[in-house]
Parts: structure tokens; sequence; C-alpha cells
């Protein structure tokens, strides 16, 4: 890492002087939770001119707490953290997750958090599909107090969250899901240590004659700007029987859904085609968690 | 400006004069000559720079030296016990699994950790493990074969 223009590090005791650290630097403040995307960051000329670094790690972010609403997941709780939790390792509904955490390799597991994850808006990250798929809404504080925003509205563009100046993400919420909800995670990359090509995340909730009362399919991994929801798939599951035609109906209808992005990776037309197989495996994948 | 920091790399305290931005590979060998971890990519793809931090698999060139106060670090030079090579490196020499050695004590350092939490692994979760070390000479198969047999002499 280079990052010429950085003149200090620090690492505030509390959010109060987190806070006045951001206020004081402004736009030459960079938020730092396991730093393994900075250097992502300084690559895509995303970091000129930021002369402060701010460690989040001594703020008390690192906990999982899980009570009858969700779970609730500190901005600075590792992959590798995120992995040994209970209420995900065992449950069908939280599968999407599991399946997506399993993707980085180790080396990036131990360090990256889930607040840098989604802090990021980076399109081909694989956990910010996952938590879109699962509902979850980002917690963030600023000097003005903290704020919920829902996952859809935080992921802005390429690069891109809506936090406003001052603000960081204290945290991500993933609300209780249903009984018999389940979800996956399928992802495309060209080695095991890549960014997707194409991912997708699916979750449904079946009653119990097998039919759809609830129904999320994601698409991210480069796809658009941010991951997005495939209104067109979801529309056709609603309310209906699952069969594999179905399924087989619902990928077919992800692609009326996307508009992908063509770069060194793959070609929007590629992209477009796995987007289908994909979506329809995903939600085989998922149902059969049940 | 410059900060001292204090950390433990391989059982003994270091007090080092850090930039903000210096990365832990940047300190590890350029300050403290400890050469074992390569720079490969610089970027967290290769893995040739892993080191344990806190006994846990990390690229060295993706953490800041500045976020590791009181922790500790342990580097392929850390791992043997007194005279004795770890069973992990001995392992590589006897089968063979070094070519230019380049990826090689990044690969160890992360079977290392791996190792530490998988008693039985077989060959599919191996290279799920090493899925983030690159290594251009071996083809893996070796190293694979090596992990195995450092994995069953324990």
């Amino acid at each position: 890492m280079s990052l010429t223009s950085v003149t200090e590090y620090f690492t505030p005791d509390g959010n109060e002087e987190a806070l006045e650290l951001l206020k004081k630097y402004g736009d030459s403040a960079l938020i730092v939770a396991g730093g393994s995307f900075v250097h992502g960051l300084e690559a895509r000329d995303l970091l000129t001119g930021i002369e402060a670094l701010i460690d989040i790690q001594s703020l008390g972010l690192n906990q999982v707490t899980a009570d009858s609403a969700g779970l609730s997941v500190g901005a600075m709780v590792t992959f590798t953290e995120l992995q040994q939790v209970k209420e995900i390792r065992d449950s069908a509904a939280l599968g999407a997750l599991r399946d997506a955490l399993n993707c980085p390799p180790l080396q990036i597991r131990n360090v990256a958090t889930v607040g840098g994850n989604i802090a990021s808006a980076c399109p081909y990250f694989d956990l910010p599909t996952a938590f879109m798929a699962l509902g979850g809404v980002v917690k963030v504080q600023g000097a003005g107090g903290s704020r919920e925003i829902e996952l859809q509205e935080f992921f802005a563009g390429l690069f891109q969250n809506t936090l406003e100046a001052g603000e960081f993400v204290t945290s991500l919420f993933l609300p209780l899901l249903p009984d018999r909800s389940c979800s996956a995670f399928i992802k495309l990359e060209t080695n095991a240590n890549d960014l997707a090509i194409v991912n997708v995340a699916v979750r449904v909730t079946l009653d119990e004659s097998g039919s759809c009362q609830e129904v999320c399919v994601v698409v991210g991994g480069g796809v658009a700007e941010t991951p997005v929801r495939a209104a067109a798939s979801e529309n056709l599951l609603q309310g209906e029987k699952i069969s594999d035609e179905l399924l087989k109906r619902a990928g077919e209808a992800v692609q009326s859904d996307l508009q992908p992005m063509s770069d060194h990776r793959a070609s929007a037309e590629y992209r477009s085609a796995v987007a289908k197989t994909l979506t329809e495996r995903a939600l085989q994948k998922a149902v059969a968690r049940l | 400006m410059k900060k001292l920091i204090t950390l433990e790399i391989n059982s003994e305290l270091h007090e080092v004069a850090v930039d903000p931005a210096e990365s832990l590979l940047q300190i590890l060998r350029d300050k403290l000559g400890l050469i074992g971890a390569k720079r490969g990519c610089d970027s967290g793809g290769c893995g040739c720079c892993t080191v344990h931090v806190d006994d846990k698999a990390v690229y060295s060139c993706m953490v800041f030296a500045h976020s590791l106060q009181d922790r500790k670090v342990t580097t392929i030079e850390g791992i043997a016990q007194g005279g004795d090579l770890d069973p992990l490196q001995t392992a590589f020499i006897e089968e063979g699994a070094v070519q230019c050695g380049y990826c090689t004590c990044g690969v160890i350092m992360t079977a290392k950790e791996f190792l530490a939490t998988e008693q039985k692994p077989d060959e599919e979760q191996i290279r799920h493990a090493i899925a983030g070390n690159l290594c251009r000479c071996t083809g893996y198969h070796k190293i694979v074969e090596a992990i195995k047999v450092a994995s069953d002499s324990r």
C-alpha cells in the first residue's frame, strides 16, 4: 500500500472521538475496519487526498447479538467470526450467508469485516448480495445520532453509499425470518481468489403445501453498479407452488431484470446467461435446505 | 507522522517506528529483516506474504502495521520449535513440495492455521484451505500431498 498522502493513523477509543476526527478531517478521512480492501479502493483511484486513517477496532463494534427480532452484527466482526455464530451455522434461512462467507480465502476471512464489506459498496463483493436477500439493514452513527438504512437504499452506485458526511457504519441487522424460510448463494468466479463475475442470493418462505409465501431474488457481482432485486423473477414465484419447471422459468425471468456491465472479467451477454443458470441453481439449493 | 508501536513477533517483543500507511509486510521485511514473507502482488491476491496475527493467517501486505499494537505476529521464521522444524516444513522438504520456493512460506503459514482447526482433512478440504495461495511451479499436487503427510503424521 502506498497511500502517499496519508499523514496520520488514529485508533480512537470511543464513538465520540471517532466522530470528532471525522469532522476534523472531512473528505480527507477514511474509516478503516479490517483494512483488506483499502488497496482495492486505492487501485481504483478512490483514495486520492486521504490524509487520515481512522481505525475503528477499539469502539466495541466486534459483537454479534441475537434476540427475538434478529441478529445484530457489529461493523468490526470478521467473516471468520461470523462463520462461527451458532445462528448462522445451523439455519436454513441464513444458508445464503453461510455460502457467501465460504467464498473468500482464509486470509481474507480472518481480516475482512462486515462493516468494511458493506461500506465499500463494491458491486463485485459476495456478502452484500447475500445480506440484501436476507433483508439486511445498516445502522450508522453520525454526530446527530444513529439511523438505520435498508441495504437496498444504502448502495447508491459503483463504490458509492448513502452515508452522509461525518457518518460511519456501526452494525448490520438481519431480521429473524419466518419458519420454513430458506436461502442460498452461488458465485461464479475465474479463480478461487477473484471477484465475482456474477453472484446470486435467493430467499424463499414456503407454506405447508410448498407454495411460495415470501421471495427475494438478488443478483450481484457485476451485473450492475449495485446488487439488484430481480422483480420479474420474484413475481413469477410469489404465491406459486414450487416445481423444477417453475424454478427454471424464474431463472429465465431474471434476464429481463438485468442490464449487466461488460468489463475485463466478462461481457454483458455472458453475465446475463450465467445469471439465468445461477438463479435456477440457487433456488434449487435453497429449497433443498428445508 | 511516525508512531511507535509495540508488538510481539516470533515470541520477542519489538518496538517499531511505523509510518501511518505502512503494512505489516513492509515492517517485517524492510525494518526487521524477516524476509520469509515474500512480496508478490502486494495487493492481497497471491498469498506469498501470509503470516499469522494472533494465530490466524493474514495477508501481511494488507494489514496496517499500526493496527497491531500489543498483538502477536508469527512468521515462517518463528514456527520451528528449538532445533526442530515444524512438521509442515519437514513434509514440504521430504515430499518435494518446493520448486522455486517463492510461495512456500506463505502456503505453510496458511496450512498451519488450517491444520490447527482440522484434525483429519481430506484432499478437497486442503485444496479449499489453500485457495488464497498461488503457486506457479508445482501445480499444487505435491503441496497438497505434503500438507496431507504433515496432517497424518500427528
